[in-house]
């Protein structure tokens, strides 16, 4: 498969490509961004990040972990402080709460990097360091007689360079 | 809020010289400066380390005043780190725009901050040793800790905060991080290299990027009110007169705001001048930041009123009592200089033409931080010192030692913020350059 690159200049000039790219039935892209975009990500038809669901797991096992925890302890320890109850629920919700935020933002974090940093560490020929400053990359994967076709769509979305990269 | 609409800078290519021009090699000026913070720094270590070879005895606590500079210094830099919470999460969810420009600031000042108040309960143990006792941990005893003791609420609460703020300020660099790796060329490139974590600027990237921003910014926003509320709580639900009061834990967090903007401003006006910033903080940034300022001095003159008025409403001899001292006691010094640097010095912030003149914002906001360590040491003080029994009153004057570690404090502080701003984006590159693209395209339509 081949892979044809388009460089350019500005957000908009980014979507404008990607969407005559998608019209023309090339789906199989990737952009790259020094900022984010959500015209961008709309363009790309890109669905909601997972990292949500991580952050629920994270919020559910912080809660039940911040109950569980101090009530099971409060009775383990069996010492009655200030004639209250093990279970004393109004002052162990700021221990819950706590813990909700702590494993909900952690696990957060964890699911930044499995969904969106680890899984692409590895090493990236195409991308180029003007990509974090001003530059912005649309990677077009495609069959290798459609090469044509696609440079004719960047160069056509306004694109400075376009050039067919070596996988 | 000020409307922000002209362009930040020419082009993004500029934006991107210009904050990373801080992380070139540092000049002489900012080496002694560092060097000297860490003589401070390391005073600091030798008076604690003076402290726990010779005991609490060589400190002024002693009954009845058993918490004094140091618990004081906990909540005035728990409640410094506030702001930076506010300005990356808060504004983040409002959309304020213009926290672009100081949010990077912000929140490495609330991490340092932080890390700096969660020293103080460790130096106040005295025994360093037994510092795990706070954690629960299995044990002989077959003793947990209390979790209906609001310290060991705030053990968790600013731990909580601590790790989170961590976490904020990192994911928020990486792409600035991967910005200074494709620019830098020494030895940083392999740190910014690993730090970085493979970023690429994908937008597969930028969409789990954007949703994590989103949700620690959520999680953030209650943390941050739940924090210093917790810390209040280590105060209002104890019995002492002038410290039992429901209006204790909107009136620490009012107050936390208040002081962690004024640091704001204390730091990012120096650093603006030194490192040619002035394109991207800009006048309207400090005009915002007033405004914040003049809120919540409001806020906290309020409290300080109220209070005066709910000890003489409540009929209560020993509230009344501990006001009158507050007030006219012993320590009416301490009180004066609250109420004139938290209410009285702020107010010319109410015109405009003073909000924008960043030499005055600066100076006030030094009276400020003043101010705001005192209104700690006030509560913490005169409460204790002035409970029920005249024969239990006493007099708590700090010795050379909790001076001294407060001092080194403060250095502490600048000393990591020092070294952050030569290391790392003091500014949010991809937040100003996001900015700069939308005005751009707004232009263009």
């Amino acid at each position: 498969m081949a892979q044809v690159l388009g460089v350019l200049s500005t957000p908009g000039g980014t979507v404008a490509a990607v969407e005559s790219l998608k019209q023309a039935g090339f789906d199989n892209l990737e952009v790259y961004s020094p900022v984010p975009s959500h015209a961008i990500e709309h363009a790309l038809g890109k669905g909601p990040s997972w990292v949500r669901l991580w952050t629920l797991i994270g919020g559910l096992t912080g809660v039940a972990t911040g109950y569980l925890m101090t009530i099971w302890m409060a009775y383990d320890s069996g010492v009655v402080i200030g004639g209250k109850p093990f279970a004393s629920i109004p002052a162990y919700t700021i221990i819950a709460f706590e813990l909700t935020i702590l494993f909900g933002g952690v696990l957060t974090v964890l699911g930044l990097m499995a969904h969106g940093l680890l899984r692409t560490a590895r090493r990236d020929p195409v991308y180029r360091p003007s990509f974090s400053n001003d530059e912005f990359g649309c990677l077009v994967r495609c069959h290798s007689d459609q090469i044509p076709r696609v440079q004719e769509l960047l160069q056509g979305a306004g694109s400075m360079e376009v050039r067919v990269v070596e996988g | 809020m000020a409307a922000i609409t002209e362009p930040v800078a020419a082009n993004a290519n500029q934006i991107n010289q210009d904050i990373l021009r801080v992380l070139t090699p540092p000049s002489s000026l900012y080496v002694i400066s560092v060097l000297l913070l860490m003589g401070v720094v390391g005073a600091g270590v030798a008076a604690l380390a003076y402290q726990t070879w010779k005991g609490f005895g060589v400190t002024g606590l002693n009954h009845p005043v058993m918490w004094g500079v140091y618990i004081t210094s906990f909540v005035f830099w728990v409640g410094i780190a506030h702001a930076g919470t506010l300005i990356s999460a808060i504004l983040y969810l409002f959309r304020a725009k213009w926290r672009s420009a100081i949010n990077r600031g912000a929140e490495a000042m609330t991490v340092f901050a932080v890390i700096t108040a969660a020293l103080f309960p460790l130096i106040h143990i005295g025994r360093l040793w037994k510092v795990y006792f706070m954690l629960p941990y299995p044990n002989q005893r077959g003793l947990w800790v209390n979790f209906k003791s609001p310290l060991i609420w705030d053990v968790f609460a600013v731990n909580t905060y601590m790790i989170i703020s961590i976490l904020f300020l990192y994911v928020g660099l990486i792409p600035d991080i991967a910005a200074a790796r494709d620019k830098c060329t020494d030895w940083r490139r392999n740190l910014y290299n690993i730090l970085a974590l493979g970023w690429r600027g994908t937008a597969e990237q930028w969409r789990h990027h954007a949703r994590t921003v989103l949700h620690l910014s959520g999680l953030a926003t209650p943390l941050v009110l739940s924090v210093h509320s917790v810390v209040s709580w280590d105060f209002a639900v104890s019995l002492v007169p002038g410290w039992h009061t429901t209006i204790f834990a909107p009136y620490f967090v009012a107050g936390a705001i208040f002081s962690g903007m004024a640091m704001v401003i204390t730091l990012m006006v120096p650093v603006r001048k030194a490192f040619g910033l002035e394109a991207h903080i800009r006048s309207e940034h400090f005009d915002n930041m007033g405004k914040f300022i003049v809120l919540t001095s409001s806020i906290v003159a309020y409290s300080y009123a109220i209070e005066f008025f709910m000890a003489w409403y409540s009929a209560n001899p020993f509230e009344q009592g501990s006001f009158w001292h507050r007030a006219f006691g012993d320590y009416w010094w301490a009180t004066w200089i609250m109420i004139i640097c938290n209410v009285v010095i702020p107010l010319p912030l109410w015109i405009k033409r003073v909000r924008v003149n960043v030499v005055a914002l600066w100076v006030i906001s030094i009276f400020i931080n003043l101010g705001m360590w005192f209104e700690r040491f006030v509560i913490i003080t005169t409460g204790l010192s002035h409970e029920y029994n005249p024969a239990a009153w006493g007099y708590y004057t700090p010795s050379w030692v909790e001076l001294t570690i407060l001092l080194a404090s403060f250095a502490w502080f600048l000393m990591w913020f020092l070294l952050f701003l030569r290391i790392f984006p003091i500014v949010a590159i991809q937040e100003v350059k996001e900015s700069h693209y939308e005005t751009q395209e707004e232009g263009a339509h």
